[in-house]
């Protein structure tokens, strides 16, 4: 083990080329998982702001919000299903902003919401007409609270009182205000989605159990199932995933490659140290040793280059975001790899006969 | 050449891993390579194929049908720029579909009012509608003959707006969705059914050509000149500007920038480590007479014979994927993409192996007679 670390120690230059490879892999296996979850939080903020147990569509909308239609009818039968403790109406409208200082044809998009439940980080009391609070993604488009936003072509004016995170839906930054203002906003701006009174396009509803209220209106989601509904969520991830797999196992190739080389490198020194002693299992550990540090050293690289990234990417321009949890998960992967790729070099060291060294036959 | 070819039969396993890392990394950047491409067109397809050649859209759209309103007032100021040949209105929703007895699913239609200036530019197979009720679909999506019912909102009591798919258009989807190609009649009704509150169906954008000695460019700059409301792109420009398409681009360069660096560097280091390990045998070899130039050129054979087994094992485990569709997104094998990626890679790992042919050119013949060529 000591000889493994005194070689590591000694001999840096014959792994540089190894940490670098592995390295790259790392950083590439971070910005993937960045990219997906950059992807996914953008998309799905809005959903994983709403504190309640399930959302509800109109039964004919695909679980698509644009598409969704809910009308008072509908709303006070969910209302009525059992345990259902409360009910709130939800509405979207996806549209170009106009912000102060920004060029005329340099319109934000946004995502102005209304509700009636408030999600996580908004009072219970949604604002007055005319009024929201924004994701704080707006900030860097030079949002302030005050600041006046003129939503779509009737440049329906929303006046910004607060800042409220991770709220994006649909890779755009949200507004959250009244039921009302979207509803006028709606009507103003795309008279081809206009809603009549009390219509919204979801319910956010708190007890109950789904097949009850599934009674009630026909299509209804836990808020976990409702974010997997979304467009391209689930097959993004997919898609990422195996993406990240198939990456993981060029890395297990590299190590085993790697490994198997400096092994055959190693025979007749290994043969000289089992002649003195040393069992397979040491030798192993040796190489095994290696190739962790070999690994955590890349991860290490490639943890930082992938928050130097982070930090370096202009608001909107890659949907990259990193997490511990994404990093760590990583460098799991890639000691798995490391593990995996080393027991190729297992073989080799177990066959390694002291006699022959001894006799110099090596 | 021969002593090359040698050492790779003798050393099959290493060799063997080497050829299966470089197969695994060309797979995986020409499946992204193919993802990349499919994604792209299904995002933006029908944008690329409809058959006006400049569209112009609401400022307030942000480039995208779905998000673009042309208001009467915009409307008319649009068909009164001069070099205005024609316009047509083009409307664009998403709605709940379905065809024959199968479930419910999503379909964007694209209605238009002149076939010129907004229907599919090409047919893969059948004609445009001519009749109520007659739509051309996206041919990944839809077959000829496809009885699609636009479902109404419950609501209204109706069983929604019925289409027979007439014709077939290829790679005519948008926002990677089954896509129909409707008239404006047609796209209105379905407009009305799915939502009964509706008062006027409004179009998402203009199609619109230019006059006789007008270029596509200039009747853009006139538009836009026009009104500030108005963003008037080429059609090209239409589907390469619409939001996304760069963010995906952008995202996807970074990747294959990554995989491109990871090839040429295991190649190198592979051949590094197997030069080190050899130095005591190329000694002995350029000390009996042979030259540098022969040891170099087997090394370049070995990298050759590595690089074109990867190449080849990657692209024939390409080539069945590329057949497949990923959800809505249409996969192709791209002649080209494995054309280029086979010459960089290539070209990338001859020059992955320059630090061990230098290591080769170094080597001494005296050294054999000292011990040196053993270090």
């Amino acid at each position: 083990m000591s000889i493994a670390l005194r070689e590591l120690r000694r001999r840096p230059g014959r792994f540089v080329v190894a940490t670098a490879i592995m390295t790259l892999i790392a950083i590439l296996l971070m910005f993937i998982g960045g990219l997906l979850d950059g992807l996914t939080k953008g998309n799905t903020g809005a959903f994983r702001a709403q504190r309640a147990d399930f959302l509800v569509f109109s039964a004919t909308s695909q679980d698509s919000l644009v598409r969704s239609r809910i009308d008072t009818a509908v709303r006070a039968r969910a209302e009525r299903a059992p345990g259902v403790t409360a009910v709130g109406g939800l509405g979207s409208l996806q549209i170009g902003s106009r912000v102060p200082g920004h060029g005329p044809r340099d319109l934000v998009p946004v995502v102005l919401f209304g509700y009636e439940l408030a999600p996580r980080g908004l009072p219970a009391r949604p604002p007055a007409r005319g009024e929201a609070y924004a994701d704080d993604v707006l900030r860097s488009e030079g949002v302030r609270a005050g600041t006046v936003i003129r939503l779509g072509p009737q440049r329906t004016p929303i006046r910004v009182i607060g800042f409220v995170n991770d709220t994006e839906y649909s890779g755009q930054p949200t507004l959250w205000g009244s039921l009302g203002n979207w509803r006028a906003a709606q009507d103003a701006n795309r008279p081809g989605s206009r809603v009549g009174p009390g219509v919204t396009q979801a319910l956010v509803v708190r007890g109950g159990t789904p097949e009850a209220i599934d009674r009630a209106t026909g299509a209804t989601h836990t808020v976990d199932a409702a974010i997997r509904k979304l467009p391209g969520v689930s097959q993004q991830e997919s898609v990422f995933n195996q993406i990240i797999g198939v990456t993981v196992v060029i890395a297990v190739v590299v190590v085993a490659l790697f490994f198997a080389l400096i092994t055959v490198e190693r025979v007749a020194l290994y043969g000289v140290l089992k002649a003195i002693g040393a069992s397979s299992g040491t030798l192993f550990a040796g190489v095994l040793l290696q190739a962790v540090l070999v690994t955590l050293a890349a991860g290490a690289v490639g943890a930082a280059a992938a928050l130097a990234l982070d930090a370096v990417i202009p608001p909107g321009g890659i949907p990259f975001t990193t997490s511990a949890g994404r990093l760590l998960a990583s460098v799991a992967f890639l000691l798995v790899a490391a593990v995996i790729g080393c027991a190729f070099s297992l073989r080799r060291v177990l066959r390694v006969d002291p006699a022959a060294a001894i006799g110099g036959a090596q | 050449m021969f002593l090359a070819l040698r050492e790779v039969r003798r050393a099959k396993a290493r060799f063997g891993l080497l050829t299966a890392a470089i197969a695994l990394l060309v797979f995986l950047i020409l499946t992204q390579q193919a993802i990349q491409n499919g994604l792209l067109t299904a995002f933006v397809g029908a944008i690329e194929r409809q058959s006006a050649p400049v569209l112009v859209y609401s400022t307030d759209g942000e480039r995208t049908l779905q998000g673009s309103v042309i208001a009467p007032p915009l409307e008319r100021r649009i068909r009164a720029v001069p070099g205005v040949a024609a316009a047509g209105r083009i409307g664009q929703s998403t709605f709940t579909v379905r065809v024959d007895d199968r479930e419910d699913s999503d379909a964007a239609m694209i209605g238009y009012d002149r076939a010129d200036l907004g229907a599919p530019d090409e047919l893969s197979a059948g004609r445009l509608p001519r009749a109520p009720g007659e739509a051309v679909g996206s041919a990944a999506d839809f077959s000829l003959g496809d009885r699609v019912r636009v479902q109404a909102e419950r609501a209204q009591g109706d069983a929604g707006r019925a289409l027979r798919v007439v014709g077939l258009a290829r790679d005519a989807q948008l926002q990677v969705t089954p896509t129909l190609f409707v008239a404006w009649p047609d796209y209105v009704a379905a407009v009305e059914a799915a939502n009964p509150d509706v008062k006027k169906v409004l179009p998402s954008a203009l199609g619109v050509r230019p006059a006789p000695g007008v270029s596509a460019a200039a009747l853009v700059r006139r538009v836009n000149d026009a009104s500030e409301d108005a963003d008037a792109l080429t059609r090209a420009d239409a589907a390469r500007k619409s939001p996304g398409v760069a963010q995906v681009r952008r995202s996807f360069q970074v990747i294959f920038l990554l995989y491109g660096l990871v090839a040429p560097l295991v190649t190198g280091l592979f051949f590094l480590i197997i030069t080190f390990q050899k130095s005591a045998a190329l000694t002995l070899l350029r000390a009996i007479g042979a030259r540098s130039a022969v040891l170099v050129r087997s090394l370049l054979v070995q990298v050759l014979l590595v690089m074109a087994g990867g190449l080849a094992l990657g692209v024939a485990l390409y080539a069945p994927l590329s057949q497949m569709t990923l959800g809505s997104i249409t996969l192709r094998f791209d002649p080209g993409a494995v054309l280029f990626w086979s010459v960089l890679l290539l070209v990338l790992g001859l020059l992955s192996a320059v630090v061990a042919a230098r290591r080769v050119l170094q080597i001494d013949p005296i050294e054999a007679t000292t011990g040196g060529g053993a270090r």
